[in-house]
Parts: C-alpha cells; sequence; structure tokens
C-alpha cells in the first residue's frame, strides 16, 4: 500500500453568496473560467467528473482527469475523486479526493478545498509519475499566467 | 521548484528515476538500460538529477553509485498547494466579478 501524505488544505474567501460560488465548481461553463479547458460534469453522487486541464506542451496537448462525484450537497459541499487515466501520471483514477466545503460569512462564502489521499512523493513508488502530473499542473498555471 | 521540473521533464531522466527509486545502481549499469543514447550524456542527465536533488550520488571505490533521493520531491508537493491556491484566487476574482455585474444591473 502506497504511503499517503496529509491533506493539501487551502481556502479562500469570496464575497459571493455560496449558491453563486457552488455554480463555480458543478456548471461546465463556470468551471473553464479558473480551472479547465472543458469538464464533462453529471453533478450528482456517482456521476461523472471529467476534468481537461491545459498543458502547455504542444504533443501532450489536455489531460484528463477522470473524476467521479462522492457527494453534491447545494449550496455546501461537493466532494469528487482526482486521478488519471494515463499510467504515467502515477494517480490512478479514484485513487485521491478533493473536498469543497463552502460556509457562509458576513460578507460571502469560505471555500475551504481539501485534497487528500495524495501519494506520498517521498516515499511511494508514484514519486516519477506524481512529478509528471506536477510538471503539467505547473505548466498548465504558467501558461495562463 | 523550477530546477525539479526542469530535471523531470526528460522522458529519460524520468526513466532514471524510475530504475534507481528501489535500487541503488551504478553508473554503468544505468548507461547500459539505454542503447540508443550514449554514455556521455547519461552522465549529463544524472549530473542534472542530482543538481536538483532528485539522486544521491555515492562513490565506492571506482564506482559510482547513484539512488533516488525522495526528500527532493517535497518542493513538487508544495507545489501543488500553490497550484490550488492560485486557482482558487481566480475563482474569487471570477466570482465576484460576476457578482457585480449582477449587482450593476440590479440583479
Amino acid at each position: 500500500v502506497p504511503e499517503v501524505a496529509d491533506p493539501i488544505v487551502r481556502t479562500v474567501d469570496i464575497e459571493a453568496a455560496p449558491e453563486a460560488v457552488f455554480a463555480y465548481f458543478v456548471d461546465a461553463t463556470r468551471l473553464d473560467r479558473w480551472l479547465t479547458v472543458g469538464a464533462t460534469l453529471d453533478p450528482r453522487a456517482g456521476g461523472v467528473c471529467v476534468q481537461h486541464h491545459a498543458a502547455a506542451d504542444p504533443e501532450r496537448g489536455p489531460f484528463a482527469m477522470q473524476g467521479t462525484f462522492l457527494e453534491v450537497d447545494p449550496p455546501r459541499r461537493v466532494v469528487f475523486t482526482w486521478g488519471f487515466t494515463d499510467p504515467e501520471v502515477g494517480v490512478p483514477p479514484g485513487s485521491t479526493v478533493v473536498e469543497v466545503t463552502l460556509t457562509p460569512t458576513g460578507a460571502g462564502t469560505r471555500v475551504t478545498l481539501l485534497h487528500r489521499d495524495l501519494p506520498a512523493a517521498a516515499a511511494d513508488e508514484h514519486a516519477a509519475g506524481w512529478t509528471e502530473m506536477l510538471g503539467r499542473l505547473v505548466r498548465a498555471v504558467e501558461e495562463r499566467a | 521548484v523550477q530546477a525539479v521540473l526542469d530535471a523531470v521533464a526528460e522522458p529519460r531522466r524520468r526513466e532514471i528515476l524510475r530504475l534507481v527509486r528501489a535500487d541503488e545502481l551504478p553508473a554503468g549499469a544505468i548507461a547500459a538500460h539505454f542503447a540508443d543514447v550514449s554514455r556521455p550524456t547519461v552522465s549529463q542527465h544524472l549530473r542534472v538529477l542530482v543538481d536538483a536533488g532528485l539522486l544521491v550520488e555515492r562513490r565506492a571505490g571506482t564506482r559510482r553509485l547513484y539512488r533516488t533521493r525522495p526528500e527532493g520531491f517535497a518542493s513538487v508537493r508544495a507545489f501543488l498547494d500553490e497550484f490550488w491556491g492560485e486557482r482558487l484566487a481566480v475563482l474569487k476574482a471570477e466570482v465576484e466579478s460576476e457578482e457585480g455585474t449582477r449587482r450593476a444591473r440590479g440583479g
């Protein structure tokens, strides 16, 4: 069993109602504005959550995150699996989970994103593939910077 | 972080990381694995990986032995953390921009 790393946790406060924020996780048009270059979303438990992420390398093209929605509880919580069919990435579909929790605040919404069950890059057999995926992610981010 | 990403951008360097993740191997054995790559080129790849902190080099007599340095990948994990942070910042800008437009319209 590969060693599992501590989850990544990020929060951001947004001046908008939870309902407005929630749409940005489950509506493909809105997801494209901040995370993807195309997505196929069926936002209900067991529904598909395919996210295409940009890659700077033209030979690679976008790479597909093949996820499944585990929980969809508007406007409070959305949980989906995060993984890749490309075995070189080393993060198989279903192997990691992204949990998004929306909490109303006085001014709007606090978004808490938790990415758990990540392979411990430090120790597990997928270190090289994990690094490959992160390399693609950073190139995707930089391409749009 | 950039040194790590540059180091793993080359497919043969990723192959080297796979070769030595479980077993420490001498340079000669690593070079022998790549029939189509010259020995100096393999040495160059090993140098890049060592400089990026992804490989540990150890001398035993006249041989140089290499193995993966797991701690070298920690900075990349930090980058995924940054990735989500940056994406959420874009999310904030997008949602607030749409909300501003909606409010301006009186919606």
